[in-house]
């Protein structure tokens, strides 16, 4: 019985990890998540630029990645936050719409060479963005 | 030219088994990840595979007993069920990934819904599977696989630091418990259990005698050598083209990038045409695993050289099979997130697979003079103590890192 009730309160241990408000790890994890969307949209956006890939390809890819960064927005706006990290939440999340649009923008020109390279330059510099937020978040700025 | 086309079930074995959707994923996150860290564990998974397939093989030539049969046997009727029933679950969970892997592979070629794909996906290799004969069916799926090779092409067109590629090959000591779950999962997802319940079966299929043993032996090692091949290629690759970028891969469609950015179109094309007949094929190593498990442990007519007519409750189970997978595809259930577990829970019941083959293959009143070797001997027990190490800290290293999501 003593075991059941242990494996029990494990078990409500593990559901409950991660239910408070978001903290500065986390939001830098979510911060890593949307560099790495930003660097694959990169290689994607890259090959539109060169003309070196196939149109559906990067339609129905860009529309993944896409959902990836609106959903990482959504987590992060619903999330209540800890204090001293509110602006860095709000930045965290503006970044992440833009990078949601921008990817948008070759969902909707997936054959356009000069829409690839536009994006390209875009991408670059919210994956600057993101860099700086999570160097700030590393250091407790 | 007869011995290169009589390796094609080694060939549908490993290319269905190492390089499915959940390997194409699994391998490329490790290189992403850890670059050359992890190169160390996909040969000791190639290994153990080679050796346990090709006891297997050797125990389905001399006895005409596939693995199944040799379970029953061996564990009796009780322990053989809970492995039928824990077998037929992950069998069916894997059957589920890979026609979800078809859905996604197609939906990159033709931009259409998923749920259309998985439907026309599943319909399609039910219609290939009820028209072509099990030879056929290997050498479809097992030599179109073999365009993924354009991945191993592609790390080699990156030049590799051949230094640390080799450096890799050593195995380091690390506290990480991600770098262990992901070494874990590698050995894992070589050894899946119904490798080998459709490689025995296969071999039962094409009739092999004590006179195919070196085609046994050459199907193992070519087969799973060139699944261990593809494996290093698409880590090597991911290493040198997505680890400096900071990509982590997390979907199916972002593995093709490996193969587009040194040869553009060709390469993606070449990349997803590769990855749909892999993971095709994996299907139906799957689907056909699961109806021979249950087939021979009931004791019914199976095997596709037969008729439908001839093994008819083989044939609804393939069948209901697959519809099971479709179904649970249906749910709207990530077909990544069901493989990865599908692997770790798999990993629990490889022990119980693989114990029986190791003990028949080498029963001398079994196997006569082709029982166990000396090398098959200690190769076979020193993948067993991995095997048992392995089951027992998957589970852990599962929820310990939130599968793999650190």
């Amino acid at each position: 019985m003593r075991c059941v009730v242990q494996i029990v309160v494990l078990a409500a241990c593990l559901l409950c990890a991660g239910c408070g408000p978001l903290d500065r790890g986390e939001l830098s994890r979510g911060v890593e998540t949307l560099s790495a969307v930003a660097a694959e949209s990169q290689l994607v956006a890259d090959g539109v630029a060169q003309d070196r890939t196939r149109a559906t390809y990067t339609r129905v890819h860009a529309r993944t990645l896409a959902e990836d960064a609106a959903h990482e927005a959504e987590k992060l706006a619903d999330a209540s936050v800890a204090p001293g990290i509110e602006r860095q939440r709000d930045r965290a999340v503006a970044i992440a719409q833009r990078l949601d649009d921008t990817i948008g923008t070759m969902e909707t020109h997936p054959g356009d060479e000069r829409a690839g390279v536009q994006v390209h330059k875009e991408l670059t510099g919210i994956a600057d963005d993101l860099d700086q937020l999570g160097q700030r978040l590393v250091q407790g700025l | 030219m007869k011995v290169v086309l009589r390796i094609a079930l080694g060939i549908i074995a490993a290319i269905g088994g190492f390089v499915d959707i959940g390997d194409v994923v699994f391998n490329t996150q490790a290189g992403a990840q850890f670059g050359y860290e992890l190169l160390w564990a996909v040969p000791i998974g190639v290994v153990g595979i080679t050796v346990y397939a090709e006891m297997s093989g050797r125990v389905a030539a001399v006895t005409r007993r596939p693995v199944f049969d040799v379970i029953r046997t061996r564990l009796g009727l009780p322990t053989g069920l809970v492995v039928l029933v824990a077998s037929l679950f992950v069998n069916v969970l894997t059957l589920s990934a890979e026609i979800g892997g078809v859905a996604l592979v197609l939906q990159l070629f033709f931009d259409a819904p998923f749920t259309l794909f998985a439907l026309l996906g599943a319909l399609g290799m039910v219609t290939i599977i009820w028209f072509t004969p099990f030879e056929g069916l290997e050498r479809l799926f097992g030599y179109l696989g073999l365009a993924l090779f354009v991945f191993v092409a592609a790390a080699l067109h990156e030049h590799p630091d051949w230094h640390s590629v080799g450096g890799g090959f050593v195995p380091e000591a690390k506290s990480s418990t991600l770098y262990w779950y992901f070494v874990v999962g590698l050995i894992a997802a070589a050894l899946m259990p119904y490798e080998v319940y459709f490689y025995s079966s296969g071999a039962v299929e094409e009739r092999w005698t004590p006179n195919d043993l070196l085609v046994n032996r050459l199907n193992a090692v070519v087969g799973y050598g060139i699944g261990g091949l593809l494996s290093l290629g698409l880590m090597v690759a991911a290493a040198q083209m997505f680890a400096p970028a900071g990509v982590v891969p997390d979907h199916l469609g972002t593995v093709p990038l490996l193969a587009q950015i040194p040869y553009g179109e060709a390469g993606l094309v070449l990349a997803l045409l590769g990855m749909l007949f892999a993971i095709g094929g994996a299907a139906v190593d799957a689907s056909f695993a699961a109806s021979y498990s249950i087939a021979q442990f009931a004791g019914w007519e199976w095997g596709k050289y037969r008729r439908p007519s001839g093994a008819p409750r083989f044939t609804l189970a393939w069948l209901v099979f697959f519809a099971l997978g479709l179904g649970i595809l249906m749910t709207g259930i990530d077909p990544l997130e069901l493989t990865e577990y599908s692997v770790v829970l798999s990993v629990v019941a490889l022990p119980l697979t693989y114990i029986p083959v190791l003990l028949i293959a080498r029963d001398r009143t079994f196997m006569g003079e082709h029982a166990n070797g000396p090398v098959a001997r200690v190769l076979g027990w020193l993948y067993m103590v991995i095997l048992v190490v392995v089951a027992v800290a998957a589970i852990p290293l599962l929820l310990a890192t939130n599968a793999g999501g650190g």
